[in-house]
């Protein structure tokens, strides 16, 4: 187990998350693959911490998870009321950024 | 079992898992891939001589996001049928763009000098703990005011009752809690 | 109290008068207690002012140059704003505001028809005037000088315009300010110059000879538009539809007159820049002569009085392009008398006959003796007859000119004093003596606030001239009267012209038609060439270049503008495009820019 395996390792991770992003229609499942992404930069950080040592980057790898939480709680609340309002969650119908 | 090996057993499965993840075309199935992600991910925590962050990922991601995952599935189902399909669109495009991204960080990662581990305990959860309590207070404070934050946020944006068909109502009243 | 508190007075409480009247308005539609209390505070005004006048009689060489700071910058003030007492800013003070009461007083009785608000407006409008005169007379640098002109000129703008439902007032105080603005445009330049030269608004500063030349060149072109010099001097007959005692403050005493007081304040400048001095000593000749040549023909009283207005600044124009500032000054004073006279009197006539026209009034001599009376005296003043004031400043004016060795301005200055004679006589002849007119029948004597303020006006006209060397004192000259060749000349030329006035007008012996050869000279002269010149110059050179300034503004300046909004919109229209709305589309937006910076980074 090198640094650079780890990386490749989470790298791929990540670009496994882009590919869920991009291919994938339902807005669960964009879900999904951002927290595959976030997954593998949390892994990252917890190897960099390691590499530094000290307890810093263990602590901030506590608040990202945290934030992950708060982000997974808040998109699927909006997944619901996007459901409640399209009765649907395809996201290529959802354009109202646009708007 | 060496260290090396078992890192790239659980390497192995947590690719294999993702690769699930984005191409189950059962969502429920899905969710539970990314529980063994999650899992695996709490493993390589371990490898990496960070056992609190384990319990942690194990705790917050596999108890709690992986059960929210599956309620926000149930909640938006059309049909009565457990299985929800999926399907993907335009996967060529997507994963050349993904190949590409991987590419370039490879590249970067290979033409970087990247030192050794260096040697390391495990830090005890003791440390952690005064580390948030003194040192990092405010960024702990804060992000206990995100989460009550992200709470209210959820129940405001969740309450709406009425499954009406109208997207103006569902503004309007969402604004109003 | 002090001499500085004295000043502050003459300068406030007509300033303060004013403010009331503007302010609170029931005092100004009352008309009668808003000109009482004008008239209280040019009184206390002259009152102040005579006490720094005798102050500065016992010691002639007090100078008080008292300032505070205005637009402070640092350590050291940018500007100065105070009083400067000294002979010269004292007795025209007591110049000012002496005739700012008489006229004042006068104002009482000739406005006496008008409706009590418009009366109202009127003094407040006098109030005002006298405090933006003093604020000019008392100066202590440039800029507060400035300052007073160009107040000075606002207060002229709305007095000529005070009848201002009348669209010919209207026009002329339009066409007053206009040219007088125009030609301030060189007073602001010159002020700037000097500032960005010696850094201060001094008029005491020393110069190199080019910059001298330039900025007073500069600062004469105001003065040519303030004191109505050929070519600028085609306001000032339009300038008399306002009411006639304001002609005779305004436009006859005082404010045309600043352009002269202004050159004898900067007189340390002038003197630096002998090609001002010269072209001056010209344009105040040439106005001279060709202002009187103008007022012969005119029909209208106070056109008459106008053009001889006109002429008589050129006289004292061209004394100080001869280096003589004390005998212009000298000049300004007396006529200062004289003139205000003159119009108050035209005034008192014009109210009996309501008309201008001088064929209305024939005979009026024999209806109202005060009014004639001192009409005559005022008309012999400035023909400059001996005995009257006008003789010695004239002659003071012509022996200054001669000695500086200006030959052909010194001519003029000659025949203009003829053609002076000739036209008061013809004036004097029309209006005072003659058969009677239909409205001059039943004419008669106006009331005492009316003559009163004439008589006193008359004893000034009399006698400031033989306080000649007094005068010198103050004004920091010295004058010592002697009848020199030129002033031989010039009075036996104005007798000349007094006896052919009477041959023609008087007694008839002489037909006018006998001078029909003079006539395209009086043609020329009435037909208003100036004026359209002016106006020639105005639609073919202003138009002409503003439609140029339009067309560079609208088709390049626009069209850049233009230009710009519209690739903003076009391509806001394009990338539009982009914006799909679509998360998909966003992210490999993101992966793409990833992609990018990533190899970016590599390859540095």
């Amino acid at each position: 187990m090198t640094m650079q395996t780890l990386l490749l390792l989470t790298s791929a991770l990540f670009c496994m998350g882009i590919y869920g992003l991009v291919t994938r229609r339902n807005a669960i499942a964009l879900l999904l693959s951002a927290e595959l992404m976030i997954n593998a930069v949390t892994i990252n950080l917890v190897a960099f911490a390691r590499l530094a040592g000290g307890v810093t980057g263990q602590v901030f790898a506590v608040f990202t998870i945290a934030l992950t939480v708060a982000e997974v709680v808040v998109g699927l609340a909006i997944v619901i009321l996007l459901f409640r309002w399209r009765r649907e969650i395809a996201i290529d119908s959802a354009n109202e950024l646009r708007h | 079992m060496t260290e090396s090996s078992i890192f790239f057993a659980v390497a192995a499965a947590i690719l294999v898992s993702a690769a699930k993840v984005v191409s189950s075309r059962d969502l429920v199935h899905a969710v539970l891939w990314l529980g063994v992600v999650l899992v695996l991910t709490a493993g390589m925590f371990l490898l990496l001589s960070a056992p609190f962050l384990a319990g942690i990922q194990l705790l917050l991601y596999t108890g709690g996001v992986i059960t929210l995952m599956l309620f926000g599935v149930m909640l938006t189902r059309r049909h009565r049928e457990i299985g929800v399909e999926v399907d993907s669109s335009r996967r060529l495009p997507g994963a050349l763009g993904a190949l590409a991204l991987f590419g370039a960080m490879a590249c970067a990662i290979f033409r970087t000098e990247l030192p050794a581990w260096p040697a390391s305990e495990p830090i005890p959860a003791v440390e952690i703990g005064r580390a948030f309590l003194t040192d990092h207070l405010i960024a702990f404070e804060a992000l206990s005011v995100l989460l009550l934050a992200a709470m209210i946020g959820a129940i405001v944006l969740g309450r709406q009752r009425d499954f009406g068909d109208e997207p103006e109502t569902v503004y309007r009243r969402s604004g109003r809690p | 109290m002090t001499p500085i508190e004295y000043a502050l007075i003459a300068l406030f409480v007509p300033l303060a008068a004013a403010f009331i009247i503007a302010v609170v308005a029931p005092l100004r539609y009352a008309g009668m207690p808003a000109a009482l209390l004008s008239v209280a505070a040019a009184l206390v005004s002259l009152g102040a002012s005579l006490a720094l006048l005798v102050q500065q009689i016992a010691q002639p060489d007090r100078v008080i140059h008292e300032v505070v700071r205005w637009l402070p910058n640092g350590p050291a003030a940018l500007a100065q704003v105070g009083v400067h007492l000294d002979g010269t800013s004292v007795s025209m003070s007591v110049v000012v505001t002496l005739v700012a009461a008489c006229v004042q007083i006068f104002s009482l009785g000739y406005m006496a028809d008008e409706p009590p608000a418009a009366r109202g407006r009127y003094f407040g409008y006098h109030s005002f005037f006298i405090f933006t005169m003093l604020l000019l007379v008392i100066a202590p640098n440039m800029l507060q000088l400035f300052a007073g002109w160009e107040l000075v000129g606002l207060t002229s703008y709305l007095l000529i315009g005070f009848y201002f439902q009348k669209p010919s007032a209207a026009k002329a105080s339009v066409k007053a300010i206009w040219v007088t603005k125009f030609a301030d445009i060189g007073l602001l330049l010159g002020l700037i110059c000097l500032f960005a030269v010696t850094g201060g608004f001094e008029w005491t500063a020393t110069l190199s000879k080019g910059w001298a030349t330039a900025i007073t060149l500069l600062m004469f072109l105001a003065v040519v538009g303030k004191s109505a010099q050929f070519p600028l001097h085609i306001w000032l007959p339009n300038a008399m539809e306002g009411p006639t005692p304001v002609s005779a403050l305004l436009h006859a005493a005082t404010m045309v007159a600043a352009g002269v007081y202004l050159v004898v304040r900067a007189d340390p400048l002038f003197a630096q820049a002998p090609t001002t001095q010269l072209v001056m000593a010209w344009i105040g000749g040439f106005t001279a002569l060709f202002a009187a040549v103008i007022a012969t023909v005119q029909t209208d009283i106070k056109r008459v009085l106008a053009y001889s207005t006109c002429s008589q600044l050129g006289y004292m124009v061209c004394a100080l392009g001869a280096g003589a500032s004390m005998a212009g000054y000298f000049h300004l004073t007396t006529h200062a008398f004289f003139k205000a006279l003159l119009f108050l009197a035209a005034g008192s006539m014009i109210h009996a006959v309501h008309s201008n026209e001088m064929s209305a009034m024939g005979g009026l001599g024999r209806r109202m003796k005060a009014t004639s009376t001192v009409f005559i005296v005022g008309a012999l003043a400035l023909a400059g007859i001996p005995g009257f004031a006008g003789f010695f400043s004239k002659d003071l004016i012509l022996e200054a000119v001669h000695e500086a060795g200006m030959f052909v301005p010194w001519l003029m200055l000659i025949a203009a004093a003829f053609l002076t004679a000739f036209y008061m006589g013809r004036a004097v002849f029309l209006s005072i003596f003659g058969p009677f007119s239909p409205t001059s029948e039943g004419a008669h004597e106006s009331g005492f606030s009316m003559t009163g303020p004439l008589w006193l006006l008359a004893a000034g006209a009399v006698g400031i001239g033989y306080f000649g060397s007094d005068f010198a004192a103050l004004a920091g000259g010295t004058y010592h009267f002697h009848l020199g060749m030129s002033g031989i000349l010039g009075t036996t030329c104005a007798l000349i012209g007094l006896l052919l006035s009477w041959l023609i007008y008087g007694s008839h012996r002489l037909s006018p038609q006998a001078f029909r050869f003079v006539a395209p000279i009086a043609w020329l002269a009435r037909s208003g060439l100036v004026d359209r010149f002016f106006e020639f110059a105005y639609r073919r050179g202003a138009l002409v270049l503003a439609d140029a300034v339009g067309f560079f503004d609208r088709y390049v300046i626009d069209g850049v503008m233009n230009w710009i909004g519209w690739s903003t919109i076009t391509s806001g229209r394009w990338l539009r495009r982009i914006q799909t709305g679509n998360v998909r589309d966003y992210v490999y937006a993101v992966v793409a820019g990833a992609v990018v910076i990533v190899f970016w980074g590599l390859s540095r």
